[in-house]
């Protein structure tokens, strides 16, 4: 449903993109995992025809975003990271305002604007100007904005970025629901954990390139749900740590900047392997936490898996 | 809460009732409808735009009243209806400038990039939003005659007819004005350079032309700039028509600029909306 074959853009001198391909069957949901500026909105921007590729070439729904992008634009719905809904009308109003955009009759517009907004829970604020709506209720405007066409492709750009826990509950329960009805998503996010959640497949993105691809099973076995962060004292006695605990068969990768080691590991069971091989090495970590897997530890756990080959 | 509610179509539709998009015209109609609209929803707004008429009728009918006593002001003219056909061209203008500044606030609030990853054409956007200020330009212009019939003193001796002539060209030229507000627009990006810039061409326009004081009492390099603004070409043909003397190629002269002027700053404005790249 959405393939993109070596795409690259330049913005100038800076290159946003560099050679990326990917590829989002039918029905199915990628998540784009990167940091700010890693091009994930550059790559959506691409897909949605808002930009020119500078080099190589994508489908989005069967056609080519350049040569054919009035035929993607009638097939796909975007949601960007800044709600694009018109402030001066009613929330009513903005739906209304597309799906006659989008070629429906009157009567039509407001039969599915009514049915949005009840689905996403404005019904109540249908009649009120969107200055009024707090940040999660534009939101989930913006997103039935993008959904009024029953569109076979939604590109979703960190959709929950900046909202609270209830909002993003919210929302991640309407994209379970748009997945359930065989809509076709490309997610971007910040999170591991929600594009643990809601991707059947993930791909990382950074500086530009793809570092990773896999489904999300798989990128979790290999980077474990949980990780330890052990710091240590000094950088020498991390560097020790670090041959420790890979000749106790786990991976740990080193992150130099705060002497402190990241490992992947299954449970509890692997962190007091951990603590009684650092105690039986006499190495005394000055904290050792068990926490969830973040996007930092993707990526030092991608960089070990480098270290590990020039090794 | 969300997943509470009843079933929606959410899934893609069959592509035999799926909506593909509409047509030019209805785009226009429709994205027109919205540019309009936020003025009649905020009333204050409303009154704002029609108190400005009032004010600049008020203030400069009284400010530059002795003007008609100088020696270069033509006889036999009340100052009053020498000005109605500058204040419609120097209203008109000033609405213009608000199509370039309402294109700004959509560019940044993230709707135009909404409009953009639908199946909407950029001529419908760039089209519904002068057509917007046409209409509003319209009114406040209306308003403004029916003013100065009432309250200023204002007696054509071109007639209605003539003065509904002047304001309907006094239209062509604020409309295709607002192409080239669009079109800087579009280009500029950034709601603060947009004004400023604005606010100059706006003073220029109005200020070093035939609008208050004749082109000859003014300095040579005024005068230049008086001769080539096509708001003086305009406001002569308008002052004829208003105080019934012959018009002569004025009005076909100005009519003929106000198109050169939207065909070349349409293209401008739609390749500056299209410029990072579909």
């Amino acid at each position: 449903m959405i393939e993109a074959l070596d795409v690259g853009k330049r913005f100038g001198k800076v290159t946003a993109l560099d050679s990326v391909s990917l590829e989002v069957p039918r029905g199915s949901v990628l998540g784009l995992l990167g940091h700010n500026g890693a091009g994930k909105t550059t790559l959506v921007n691409i897909l949605a025809t808002m930009i020119t590729p500078s080099s190589g070439t994508a489908r989005v729904a069967g056609y080519d975003v350049v040569s054919d992008g009035s035929k993607v634009r009638q097939r796909i719905g975007l949601t960007g990271q800044f709600a694009s809904v018109d402030e001066d009308l009613t929330g009513m109003a903005n739906l209304v305002l597309i799906a006659r955009l989008l070629g429906a009759g009157r009567q039509q517009a407001r039969e599915r604007a009514d049915e949005l907004l009840a689905a996403f829970d404005l019904s109540d604020a249908a009649t009120r100007p969107v200055q009024g709506y707090s940040g999660g209720m534009r939101r989930r405007l913006d997103l039935a904005a993008s959904l009024v066409g029953q569109p076979e492709v939604v590109f979703l750009d960190e959709p929950t970025t900046g909202l609270d826990p209830v909002s993003r509950n919210a929302m991640w329960a309407v994209v379970q629901r748009l997945v359930g009805d065989g809509t076709t998503i490309l997610l971007t996010t910040q999170y591991l954990e929600e594009a643990d959640r809601l991707a059947d497949s993930i791909v990382v993105l950074s500086h530009g390139r793809v570092v990773a691809a896999g489904t999300s099973a798989a990128m979790k076995a290999g980077l474990g749900r949980r990780t330890v962060t052990a710091r240590l004292r000094t950088n020498l006695e991390a560097l020790d740590a670090r041959t420790v605990l890979e000749r106790g068969g786990l991976a740990p990768a080193l992150d130099e900047s705060r002497d402190s080691l990241i490992v992947p590991v299954q449970g509890f069971q692997d962190l007091s392997t951990i603590v009684r091989l650092l105690g039986e090495a006499r190495i005394e970590p000055a904290e050792v936490a068990l926490t969830e897997a973040t996007l930092d530890d993707v990526y030092l756990a991608l960089a070990a898996d480098e270290h590990k080959v020039s090794v | 809460m969300v997943d509470t509610v009843q079933p929606v179509r959410t899934g893609p539709a069959p592509s035999a009732t799926a909506w593909h998009g509409s047509g030019v015209g209805t785009q226009i109609v429709i994205l027109a409808g919205r540019a309009v609209r936020p003025v009649f929803l905020r009333p204050s707004r409303l009154v704002v735009s029609l108190i400005q008429p009032f004010v600049m009728l008020g203030l400069f009918s009284q400010v530059f009243r002795s003007m008609a006593d100088t020696p270069l002001f033509p006889p036999d003219v009340s100052y009053i209806n020498y000005l109605v056909p500058a204040i419609l061209f120097t209203t008109a203008t000033t609405v213009s400038a608000q199509a370039g500044v309402g294109m700004t606030s959509d560019m940044r609030n993230g709707v135009l990039a909404r409009f953009r990853s639908m199946p909407v054409r950029t001529f419908s956007v760039l089209t519904a939003r002068s057509i917007a200020d046409l209409a509003r330009g319209a009114l406040e212009l209306t308003v403004m005659i029916i003013m100065a019939l009432l309250i200023f003193g204002f007696d054509p001796p071109g007639g209605l007819l003539g003065t509904a002539v002047a304001m309907l060209l006094a239209l062509a030229v604020g409309w295709s004005l607002g192409w080239l507000f669009l079109a800087l627009a579009t280009w500029l990006r950034g709601s603060e350079n947009v004004q400023a810039c604005g606010i100059l061409i706006t003073m220029l326009l109005q200020f070093a032309s035939s609008a208050f004081v004749p082109v000859a009492s003014m300095p040579t390099y005024l005068r230049a700039v008086a001769t080539v603004n096509p708001l003086s070409y305009g406001i002569d043909a308008a002052r004829g028509l208003i105080l019934g003397r012959p018009v002569g190629t004025s009005v076909v002269g100005t009519l003929a600029i106000c198109l050169v002027l939207s065909a070349v700053c349409s293209v401008l404005a739609a390749r500056g909306l299209d410029r990072t790249g579909r």
